[in-house]
Formats: C-alpha cells, sequence, structure tokens
C-alpha cells in the first residue's frame, strides 16, 4: 500500500533542468574537435553541479548576489561565500514565469524560477542572504517576489547614473550600509586585514581571467568563446582559489598552445564581439550558434564574463573605511551597464574592444523583455557603423524553438562579413 | 557542357535552378516541400534535369541554401538563403537596372535585405520567430475563407468597399479575427484586400529597419500574389521590381554561387 507520505522519486539526472544542462554540454564537448585539455576541470564541474545535482562547498555564511554590483570582497572579508545566482535554465524560465509579466526578461524568470524551487540548482544550499542591487526595474521588482518565497533579501541601493558627485556619495552610503547588514549577518566585523586578504583572492582570480582574456586577441584564435563563457560562468558558484588554479592552468595550455601554433578556429573565421543581455549557462545557445556556424567569439563585453572580472580592485587606503569607499567607487564607475543613464562608457568600450581584439563584427543579444539592452541596440548601432564595425542584432530568450532562423540570420551574418574581408583586402 | 545548380530547400517550397557556365540561366523547378525534406529535394532535382536533358554528373557544383540546406549532404557546399537572395536578386535586378533592397516573403519568414552595388548583403532584418506576415499566413486565410491561394490577388482588386483592417499579428488570432469578421457578413473581397495591407505593412516596417534604397526588389512565393504587390506598394509609396519567376530567385544565387565557387576553385 502506497502511504501518504510516499513522493515518486525521480532521479535528479532525469529531471528536465538536468536534461537540459546535459544536452548543452554535450554540444559544448562533442561538436568541436581539440578541446583544450583544461576545460576538462569545468566541463566536470558542470556536469556534477548541473546533472548530477551535486552539492556545492561553502565556508560560513552563504550570500546569494543577483548582480556583479554587490562587493564581493566585502562578503568574502566576512568570512562569507557569496554565490551569482543569476541562472539561464529554462526550466526555471518557465516556471518563473508564474512569478513575472509574459514579456519580461529571461534571465530574472529563471532565476525566480530557480528560488521558488525546492532544489535549487546549482544546489548552493540555504541562503542566508541574498544581495538585490536596485538596477533594472525588474531586478527591483523581483525583490518581494523573493521575500515571498521566504528569503532573506537586502536592496543595495545604487543610483541611476554614475558620473555625478551626488551618485557617488550615495553609493559610497549604500555601500556602507551594506558592510553593516553583512555584520549583522555574519556577526564579524569588517577589518583592514580581512579586506585586504579578501582583495587579494579576488585580485588572483582577475589576474587570472586577464591574462586568459588577452590570450584571446591571438589570431587565430587559440581558444573558442563557448569555454571562455564556461570558465566565467563557473566563477558565480566554484570556490574562488579552484576556479583560479584551473583558470591558470588552462593558461598555461594556451601559451603552450600558442608557442605549438595552434589554431582552434580556422585562420578566415570571422571574430566576434559579444556584447548585450549575458549568456549564462545553460543558456549559451547564441555563442555556441555562433561558433557552430564557423565564427569565433574572441571577445564579449557581458556582465556575466568580461564586465563581471576585467576592473581590477587596486586598493591603497590606510583606514577600512577609506578603503570601502574606494572599493564602492571600483563598483560603480567603470561599470558598463545598461542601466545607468548616460551609456557612452559603454559605447567607447564596444568600440575599443573591436578595435584590440581585430573583430570583424558584433553580435548584440538583447533577452526579450530587457528593456535597457533592446533600447540601447541603436544607439550602439550607430556607434559602431561609424567606426566601420558591423553589428548583428538579435532578440531572443531562453527558449530553443528560434534556433532554425537564428542560424540562417548567423550564417548570413558571418558571410557577408567574410565578404566585407574579402572585398577590403 | 558544365551546369551548376541551386537548391533551395524552404519551409513550404523546394526550388531548383540550374545555370551553365555563363550563369546564364537554364531551367527551374518549384515542388512541394512535404515533411521528407531530403527525398523530395532530390526528386526535384531529378526532374529538373530531365526535363532540362541534363546528365547529373554534367552538374559540376550544387549548392544548398533554406531551411533544409543542412539536410542533404551530396551538395559540395550550403549558404544561408539571406545571402544567396541577395546574390540572385543583384544578378536578376541588372535587367531592371539594378536593385539595392530586397524584400523576401517566405513559408515561414520575412526577410528584408539590403545590398550594395556589388550584390554584398549591407544589412538585413528577419521577423521573429512567429508566422505574422508570411507565406504560412496567407495560406490560413484562404483556407478559413474556402478559395484557392491563387485566387487572392483577383478577389483584391474586385472588392466593393475600403479594405478592412486585421490587427493580430499573430497568425491563430488573425484566422478568428477572419473568422468574427465573416460572421460579421463582410466580403471576402474587403477581408482579403485587409490581409494584403496587413502583411504589407508588417514588411515595410521591416524594410524600414534596414533603410531603404533604391530600386525595391520583392520575391519568394507571396511575390505572385498581384494584390499583395499592390498593398505593399501602396505602402511603401513606390513601384517593386517583381521577377518573373519569384519563387527562384535565392535557388538561382545559389547557382550562380555554385558557378563562381566551381571556376574560383578549378583556376
Amino acid at each position: 500500500m502506497n502511504s501518504p507520505n510516499t513522493k515518486t522519486a525521480i532521479p535528479y539526472n532525469r529531471s528536465r533542468q538536468a536534461r537540459e544542462a546535459e544536452t548543452m554540454l554535450d554540444h559544448i564537448t562533442d561538436d568541436f574537435d581539440d578541446n583544450p585539455a583544461a576545460m576538462d576541470y569545468f566541463y566536470d564541474l558542470f556536469r556534477r553541479a548541473y546533472c548530477q545535482g551535486e552539492s556545492l562547498e561553502r565556508e560560513g555564511v552563504r550570500v546569494g548576489t543577483t548582480c556583479i554590483h554587490a562587493p564581493e570582497e566585502l562578503i568574502y572579508a566576512m568570512g562569507a561565500t557569496p554565490v551569482r545566482l543569476c541562472n539561464g535554465s529554462y526550466h526555471y524560465d518557465q516556471i518563473g514565469a508564474d512569478f513575472m509579466p509574459a514579456k519580461s526578461c529571461s534571465l530574472v524568470k529563471a532565476t525566480l524560477g530557480m528560488l521558488s524551487s525546492e532544489n535549487v540548482i546549482p544546489k548552493v544550499g540555504k541562503l542566508d542572504l541574498i544581495v538585490n542591487p536596485t538596477t533594472c526595474d525588474q531586478k527591483k521588482k523581483a525583490s518581494a517576489m523573493m521575500v515571498g518565497m521566504g528569503h532573506k533579501v537586502y536592496n543595495l541601493e545604487l543610483p541611476p547614473a554614475k558620473e555625478s558627485e551626488q551618485a557617488r556619495l550615495y553609493w559610497q552610503r549604500s555601500v556602507r550600509e551594506f558592510v553593516q547588514q553583512l555584520r549583522q549577518i555574519t556577526g564579524k566585523k569588517l577589518t583592514r586585514k580581512n579586506l585586504m586578504a579578501a582583495m587579494a583572492r579576488t585580485s588572483r582570480a582577475q589576474a587570472a581571467f586577464r591574462t586568459l582574456h588577452n590570450f584571446r586577441r591571438k589570431a587565430p584564435s587559440l581558444v573558442l568563446g563557448k569555454d571562455v563563457f564556461l570558465v566565467t560562468n563557473a566563477y558565480f558558484f566554484d570556490d574562488i582559489e579552484r576556479w583560479t588554479e584551473a583558470v591558470e592552468k588552462l593558461n598555461a595550455e594556451l601559451a603552450q598552445r600558442d608557442q605549438d601554433g595552434f589554431c582552434a578556429a580556422q585562420k578566415k573565421a570571422p571574430r566576434i564581439l559579444f556584447t548585450g543581455s549575458p549568456p549564462i549557462f545553460p543558456n549559451l545557445k547564441l555563442p555556441l550558434l555562433i561558433e557552430e556556424s564557423g565564427g569565433v567569439v574572441v571577445a564579449d563585453e557581458t556582465c556575466s564574463a568580461n564586465r563581471m572580472l576585467y576592473d581590477m580592485t587596486a586598493v591603497d587606503e590606510w583606514l577600512v573605511n577609506d578603503m570601502v569607499d574606494s572599493l564602492a567607487n571600483k563598483y560603480l564607475k567603470p561599470c558598463t551597464c545598461p542601466i545607468f543613464t548616460n551609456s557612452d562608457d559603454r559605447l567607447r568600450r564596444l568600440v575599443e574592444l573591436a578595435k584590440s581584439f581585430a573583430v570583424d563584427g558584433v553580435v548584440y543579444q538583447a533577452f526579450s523583455g530587457c528593456q535597457v539592452y533592446e533600447m540601447e541596440q541603436k544607439s550602439v548601432a550607430e556607434t559602431l557603423n561609424k567606426a566601420g564595425i558591423a553589428m548583428l542584432y538579435i532578440e531572443t530568450d531562453y527558449s530553443p524553438d528560434d534556433m532554425g532562423q537564428l542560424t540562417t540570420r548567423i550564417e548570413a551574418f558571418l558571410e557577408s562579413l567574410k565578404t566585407r574581408k574579402r572585398n577590403r583586402t | 557542357m558544365k551546369y551548376f545548380a541551386g537548391l533551395d530547400i524552404g519551409s513550404t517550397a523546394i526550388k531548383v535552378a540550374l545555370v551553365d557556365e555563363e550563369g546564364k540561366i537554364v531551367g527551374v523547378h518549384v515542388s512541394s516541400s512535404g515533411s521528407l525534406f531530403h527525398k523530395n529535394a532530390r526528386e526535384a532535382l531529378h526532374t529538373l534535369l530531365a526535363q532540362q536533358g541534363v546528365a547529373k554528373d554534367d552538374v559540376r557544383y550544387l549548392i544548398a541554401t533554406g531551411y533544409g540546406r543542412k539536410l542533404f549532404k551530396e551538395a559540395d557546399d550550403s549558404i544561408s538563403e539571406i545571402t544567396a537572395n541577395a546574390i540572385g536578386a543583384h544578378e536578376t535586378g541588372k535587367a531592371f537596372g539594378g536593385v539595392r533592397t530586397i524584400i523576401n516573403i517566405g513559408g515561414q519568414d520575412s526577410k528584408a535585405i539590403q545590398i550594395d552595388d556589388t550584390g554584398n548583403v549591407s544589412n538585413f532584418a528577419m521577423n521573429d520567430k512567429c508566422a505574422a506576415g508570411t507565406g504560412r499566413f496567407l495560406d490560413v486565410a484562404a483556407r478559413n475563407l474556402d478559395i484557392d491561394l491563387e485566387e487572392l490577388g483577383d478577389y483584391h482588386f474586385n472588392g466593393k468597399g475600403a479594405p478592412l483592417t486585421i490587427n493580430s499579428t499573430c497568425t491563430v488570432f488573425a484566422e478568428s479575427e477572419i473568422i468574427g469578421l465573416l460572421a460579421n457578413g463582410h466580403g471576402k473581397e474587403e477581408i482579403i484586400a485587409g490581409i494584403h495591407y496587413s502583411i504589407a505593412k508588417r514588411t515595410v516596417r521591416l524594410a524600414k529597419r534596414v533603410g531603404i534604397e533604391d530600386r525595391v526588389y520583392f520575391d519568394g512565393g507571396p511575390a505572385l500574389n498581384k494584390g499583395l504587390v499592390a498593398a505593399i506598394q501602396d505602402e511603401l509609396g513606390r513601384e517593386l521590381v517583381v521577377p518573373e519567376y519569384p519563387q527562384t530567385t535565392t535557388a538561382f544565387g545559389a547557382a550562380i554561387l555554385a558557378r563562381n565557387e566551381f571556376f574560383a576553385e578549378t583556376s
């Protein structure tokens, strides 16, 4: 007889989200020859975390973040472990649709979907706090919904502009308040010593990223963009020291590849700069489509990769309060998020990246319903075109049903870039 | 004699074009895609070769394009339908004094392509994933109105009143809107004209997104529909260049490319 408490136990790896992740990983590994051996660490990490539902380790208090604006040095300094909650699963996107209007951003919906589920994947365990920087409207409104699900949420107030002095002061106060909040949660005090130690940890990780980033300037390419997106994506939840070591190993392998004259892509493969809404595993469909169609993503300007890790902290203040203030500046001033009123920095950064990475074209992804990226695409296209760089704008979401159309568009774009190049020479 | 073929495996129809060494068109063939893309594509090619009395081995290079391009492994190469369309329209458009903007309506998507004076794609836009404003939409509408697809054009011009407004952008919703209009006693003619204007509006918006430059070339199966051509001309405020065989422009482009690739590889 069935007792009323019997649950139908489905092995985790047969669940929809596990199979979604598995399909994507299979594409990433099997559709390409010569994946770097050092990538095995990351393939395995994602298989364990997403396909097998392995629990993630943690140290101390677990602090979830919903955006790169939450200063992780402060979280590490107080003995807590940050985990970035931004989610890329179509499965959770569909569940999250219960919380948001139909035409809202897949990323926000998927994050809510994940947080509302009993088994959050990756398994981060109990979240002691979620830090939600007040960026776009959808993330602002998601806050109350997360509270409704029983999470403890702290809204880290971000100003809508970043140039003015009042914006800087406003943000500095927000970050100081955040330190107080962390102190309450962790019961620890922020000191010069633990902050310096935390910054050393993140700086080493960022230095490893920057080396990887710079390897991508090489032509022909040493590494494909789909792998780099997986690497930066692992930073969301992996142990920071282990992650750094794995990236350093990858860098060593790339240095060897460089010496051996190895090519990860054809010499004439169009070089693509990827920007807009962030690719987050398992939604790597667009970067993957680009590389399966014969292009190579050599650089990106997204908050799941370059924007998250590029700008390093170098604080040489003597007093811990001054250190916090300058750390706050680092999280505000160089950020190229489209939620800020003025996006000149983002435009400059894109042109600079396109030029310094010898990019042939830019692919701009906007998740349907992500208004800021949708609205900005026109000015970005104009700026790039003025600089002689072609841009393809793609509005999409996490669902796989537009793959056929996207393939056609991407192939046509790559073909036109090739012809352009041929005509130029 | 050497021949070169372009095979456009679309969502609704399979189009084949054959060109000779000079790139002159020898023959074209259109058949339905059905569900067995690969089998039907092979048959379409054989039919055209038999019609033209060309031996299979004389086809030296074949390029596949369209949604099913990857399925046809016998092809020497494949290319996206946007590039093939641009090449075909550029070549065909020469007779009209050259074209710079292409509007293509296919079975399940619509595109606007801007090309430079050498036929290279400089910009393009495609409708998003739904079938609104595509050939499929006309198909569904004709079925609702119980008339043949080919008759749509005649009905367009025979209406007594002004074209009705079809607001729904979704094919499924538009279907119920059409049924509603019929139930209210509206004539088929006005409804059909309304459908044409609704597609035209969407298409012209797409074309404006890529920028309209002279002259505007219109191809794809729906370009056979004179009513739709008239509606797009009205919305666009200028005349369209419609080729004699609008369905095969893309296949022709692929054939031209096949010829060029062959000579580039052998020289």
